[in-house]
C-alpha cells in the first residue's frame, strides 16, 4: 500500500514538473509574486515591462538588514511546494554576496529550459555568477556593476592639480599611489574616503581564496589583511571616518560642503546612494567624475532568479529576456535611469556616442569608462557565507577603528559572530 | 417530583461548574499559546537543529550539548552567556531603580489630598505618552539624535563644548545610559499609574488619623503608605523584572543588533536572536530561552521572598 502511494506521489510530481513544458499553452497563474529587498527594480519593472493581461504582479519587499530578506525568502522557497499557485514565488532578486546560496540549490531552475537562451550580449561574469556547479544557468542580472572610483572634481583639482579622469587615474592607479595621495589630501584639509569600509570591496573582490577552505576553516585572505592594514593607517592618520559605508555620517560628506575626495561605487550608486550630491540646494551635481581606481572590482548587482515550481514560467522567461535582450528597454535603462545595462551592444552604442554624457559627472561619458572596466572583472572565490562574513567583519572592526576595543578583541568578536551564524565554520 | 430529584435539591446547587466553564477559555489559550510552546522550546533545546544556507541540519538529539556549549568559556575565559546575563541585569537596574523611585514619588504627589495637584489628568496622560510610541521607533529616534552627525552633536559643537563630535556609541557608559534612559522614559508613566491605583486603594481614614496624630509626611509614607502598598509594589517590581530580563527591542534597534561596544549592551534575548537570524538555530536559541526562564524564575522568587517577609 505504502509503495503504491509513494509511486503515485512520484507520478504526480513528475507530471507536475513536466506539465509547464508539455502544455506551454496552458493558462498560467494569475498572480506573479516577486521577492525583493528594495524598490529599485520595482521602479524599472513598472516603467518598462508590460504585464500580460489578467496577471497581477505582487511585490513582497523585505529590507535586507540583518539578513531579514533572506529569512523571508527562504521561508517562502521552503514552502514553495505546498503553497497555493497564487502564493508561489515566481521570481526573486538576489545580490552577488549571497546569490550562490540560491544558485547552488534545488530551489532554482534552469532558465535555458524556460526559453532564456541568448547571453551573447550579457557580460560574462554576470552569467557565471548565476551558473551552478554543473553549468546550469539559473538567472540573469539586469545590470552590470563594475565599480569605479568616484571623485569630487574640485577637490581633485586642489589636491592633484587636475580633474581630468585620465590624469586622476594615473595618479591613483595602484594602492601605493592611493595612500600617498591620501596624505596629500589630508595636508590640504580633506578626507581621502568617508568610511573605514570604503575600500573594502576593491580589496575583497580580488581575494585569491574563498572565505572558508575545503575543511570549512575560516581563512583571512591577504587582500582582506591588506585592507585592514590600509584602514588602520587611514584611521590613525585621519584620512577617513569611522562611519560605515551606509551611514549618514558618510553620506553628508557628499554635500557641496563635504570634504571627501573619493567614493567607490558602480552605476547604481549615483541614484541610489548619492542623493545628497544631487540635492538641488546643498548638493554638488556636476562636480563629480569617475575613473577605474587602484583595483578593478564590482559591487553588488541584482540578479533575477527563477525559482523552481513557479506557475508563471513563460512570463518569467519573458521578464528575463526583456531586461537583458530588449534593446529598447536596455537603452532606456541607460538613458533614463543612469544604469549600466547588462547588454554590451546597447552600452557600446552609448560609449561610442560623443553627444552622450552624464550631467551629474560634469558631462563625462560614464558608460565608456564602465565598458572598459568590465574586461577586468572576475567572478571567483565566492561562498554562500559571503554576505554575513563581509558584514560581520566590518561591524566588528568598526568598534576597533572607533577606539572602543583593541584589534584582537574585535577579531575575537568577529569569530563569536561567525560561530553564532554558522556553527559549521571553524574559526581560529 | 421524584425521589432522586428531591435528593439532589437537598444537596444545594453547585455553581462551581460555571466557574470552571468561564475560566476554560483562558486555560485553553494559555495551554495552546504559552504552555505548549514552552514545553516545545525545552524539547528543542536538546537537539542540534539549524539551517546552513538552504540546507537543514538536524534535528539530531544531543542531550545537554547545547547547554554545555553555552557554558563553555571562550578563548579569553569569558562565559559569554553570563556576560550577557550581566549586561541585561545592569541595563534593567539602571532603568528600573530610578523608574520605580520616581514613579513612587509621583504617585504620592498625585494622590496626596494635602497637595491636591491641579490638572492631574493632563500630567498623567503626558507621562504615559512615551509608552504609546513603538519601542523600535523610539530607538531609531534616539539613534538619529545621538549619531555623530545628529542634532545632539550639532548642539554640542555649536555651544563649543567639543570640537569633534562625541561618539556616543563607542562607550559602554553612554550606550548603556541611553538604553536605560529610554526604558525609564517609556515605563515610568505606566508604573506611576499602577502605584497610584495601589495608594488610592489604601483607606483614607488611616492618612487622616495619622495627620491628626501629628505624623510627618515621611512618617506617613514609611509607616502607612509603604507597608500597605507592598503587594502592589512587589507585583510592579516582579513584572518590571520579567520585562527587563526579556529586554530586546530598544538595545537591538539602537545598536543595530551589534550590542556595541564590545558586546557590552548585548542582552540575553539579543544573543538568542543572533542564533535565530540567518541560521534558524532552534537548538541553541531554545537552550538560551530555557536559561532565561530559569534565571527569571529564581530572581522572581528572591524578590518575592525578600520583599514579602512577614514582620
Amino acid at each position: 500500500m505504502k509503495k503504491l502511494i509513494a509511486s503515485l506521489l512520484v507520478l504526480v510530481l513528475v507530471f507536475a514538473l513536466c506539465a509547464p513544458a508539455a502544455f506551454a499553452d496552458e493558462p498560467e497563474g494569475k498572480v506573479f509574486n516577486i521577492y525583493a529587498w528594495n524598490e529599485e527594480f520595482k521602479g524599472f519593472f513598472e516603467k518598462y515591462y508590460t504585464v500580460p493581461e489578467g496577471v497581477t504582479v505582487n511585490w513582497v519587499i523585505v529590507p535586507s538588514d540583518n539578513g531579514a530578506y533572506q529569512d523571508a525568502l527562504d521561508a517562502a522557497l521552503l514552502n514553495q511546494a505546498d503553497a497555493k499557485d497564487d502564493d508561489k514565488v515566481d521570481m526573486f532578486l538576489a545580490e552577488a554576496d549571497y546569490i550562490l546560496k540560491y544558485v547552488d540549490s534545488d530551489f532554482t531552475q534552469d532558465i535555458q529550459a524556460l526559453g532564456v537562451n541568448d547571453f551573447s550580449n550579457a557580460y560574462k561574469y554576470t552569467v557565471q555568477a548565476a551558473t551552478d556547479a554543473n553549468g546550469v544557468v539559473k538567472g540573469v542580472s539586469f545590470q552590470c556593476c563594475p565599480s569605479a572610483l568616484i571623485y569630487r572634481r574640485s577637490i581633485a583639482k586642489d589636491v592633484l592639480g587636475t580633474d581630468d579622469p585620465a590624469e586622476v587615474q594615473a595618479a591613483l592607479s595602484d594602492w601605493d599611489k592611493f595612500n600617498a595621495v591620501a596624505a596629500d589630501a589630508k595636508a590640504k584639509g580633506y578626507y581621502m574616503t568617508a568610511s573605514f569600509a570604503e575600500t573594502f570591496r576593491p580589496f575583497s573582490n580580488n581575494c585569491t581564496m574563498p572565505w572558508v577552505d575545503a575543511d570549512n576553516n575560516l581563512q583571512m585572505d591577504p587582500q582582506i589583511e591588506a585592507w585592514m592594514a590600509q584602514t588602520d593607517e587611514f584611521i590613525k592618520n585621519g584620512y577617513t571616518l569611522t562611519a560605515g559605508v551606509w551611514d549618514d555620517e558618510k553620506n553628508v560628506q557628499m554635500f557641496a560642503d563635504g570634504k571627501t575626495m573619493c567614493f567607490f561605487g558602480p552605476a547604481w550608486y549615483f541614484n541610489f546612494c548619492m542623493g545628497n550630491a544631487q540635492d538641488p540646494e546643498k548638493g554638488c551635481s556636476g562636480d563629480w567624475a569617475i575613473c577605474e581606481g587602484p583595483a578593478a572590482h564590482f559591487w553588488g548587482g541584482t540578479w533575477l532568479l527563477a525559482p523552481a515550481g513557479t506557475d508563471n514560467p513563460s512570463m518569467l522567461a519573458d521578464v528575463m529576456n526583456t531586461f537583458i535582450n530588449n534593446e529598447d528597454v536596455c537603452t532606456k535603462l541607460v538613458a533614463n535611469e543612469a544604469q549600466f545595462s547588462n547588454n554590451m551592444a546597447v552600452n557600446a552604442k552609448f560609449a561610442a556616442d560623443p553627444s552622450y554624457g552624464s550631467a551629474f559627472l560634469g558631462g563625462q561619458n560614464d558608460v565608456a569608462v564602465f565598458s572598459e572596466m568590465t574586461d577586468n572583472i572576475v567572478w571567483q572565490n565566492h561562498t554562500i557565507y559571503d554576505q554575513l562574513l563581509n558584514e560581520g567583519l566590518q561591524n566588528s572592526l568598526q568598534e576597533y577603528y572607533r577606539g572602543s576595543v583593541d584589534q584582537n578583541t574585535a577579531m575575537e568578536n568577529f569569530y563569536l559572530y561567525v560561530n553564532e551564524k554558522y556553527p559549521t565554520i571553524v574559526t581560529p | 417530583m421524584n425521589e432522586k430529584e428531591l435528593r439532589r435539591n437537598q444537596k444545594g446547587v453547585s455553581y462551581a461548574k460555571w466557574g470552571y466553564l468561564f475560566i476554560l477559555p483562558f486555560f485553553l489559550a494559555y495551554f495552546v499559546f504559552t504552555f505548549a510552546p514552552q514545553v516545545l522550546t525545552i524539547y528543542n533545546s536538546f537537539f542540534e537543529n539549524y539551517r546552513e544556507g538552504l540546507k537543514q541540519v538536524g534535528p539530531n538529539f544531543v542531550g545537554f550539548g547545547n547547554y554545555v556549549k553555552l557554558f563553555t568559556p571562550d578563548k579569553s575565559g569569558t562565559i559569554n552567556i553570563l556576560k550577557y546575563a550581566g549586561n541585561t541585569l545592569i541595563l534593567w537596574l539602571l532603568g528600573a531603580v530610578p523608574q520605580i523611585l520616581i514613579a513612587l514619588l509621583l504617585a504620592i504627589f498625585f494622590t496626596s489630598y494635602r497637595l491636591n495637584i491641579k490638572g492631574q489628568q493632563f500630567f498623567k496622560t503626558v507621562i504615559y505618552m512615551p509608552n504609546l510610541i513603538m519601542a523600535s521607533a523610539f530607538s531609531m529616534l534616539f539613534f538619529t539624535l545621538f549619531s555623530n552627525v545628529g542634532p545632539v552633536n550639532q548642539l554640542i559643537q555649536a555651544w563649543g563644548w567639543s570640537d569633534v563630535p562625541i561618539d556616543f556609541f563607542a562607550y559602554k557608559g553612554t550606550v548603556r545610559g541611553l538604553i536605560s534612559l529610554m526604558n525609564f522614559l517609556m515605563w515610568f508613566g505606566n508604573t506611576t499609574i499602577l502605584l497610584m491605583a495601589g495608594i488610592m486603594g489604601i483607606d483614607q481614614d488611616l492618612f487622616e488619623a495619622a495627620n491628626l496624630d501629628g505624623a510627618s509626611s515621611v512618617q506617613t509614607f514609611f509607616r502607612i503608605t509603604l507597608p500597605l502598598l507592598m503587594p502592589i509594589l512587589v507585583y510592579t517590581i516582579i513584572t518590571a523584572m520579567i520585562g527587563g530580563l526579556q529586554m530586546f527591542d530598544v538595545p537591538q534597534v539602537l545598536t543595530k543588533g551589534k550590542g556595541m561596544p564590545d558586546r557590552t549592551s548585548m542582552t540575553l534575548v539579543m544573543y538568542l536572536n543572533n542564533y535565530l537570524g540567518g541560521s534558524k538555530n532552534y537548538g541553541m536559541s531554545g537552550a538560551i530561552s530555557v536559561i532565561i526562564f530559569i534565571i527569571t524564575g529564581i530572581l522572581s522568587l528572591v524578590v518575592f521572598r525578600t520583599l514579602n517577609k512577614k514582620d
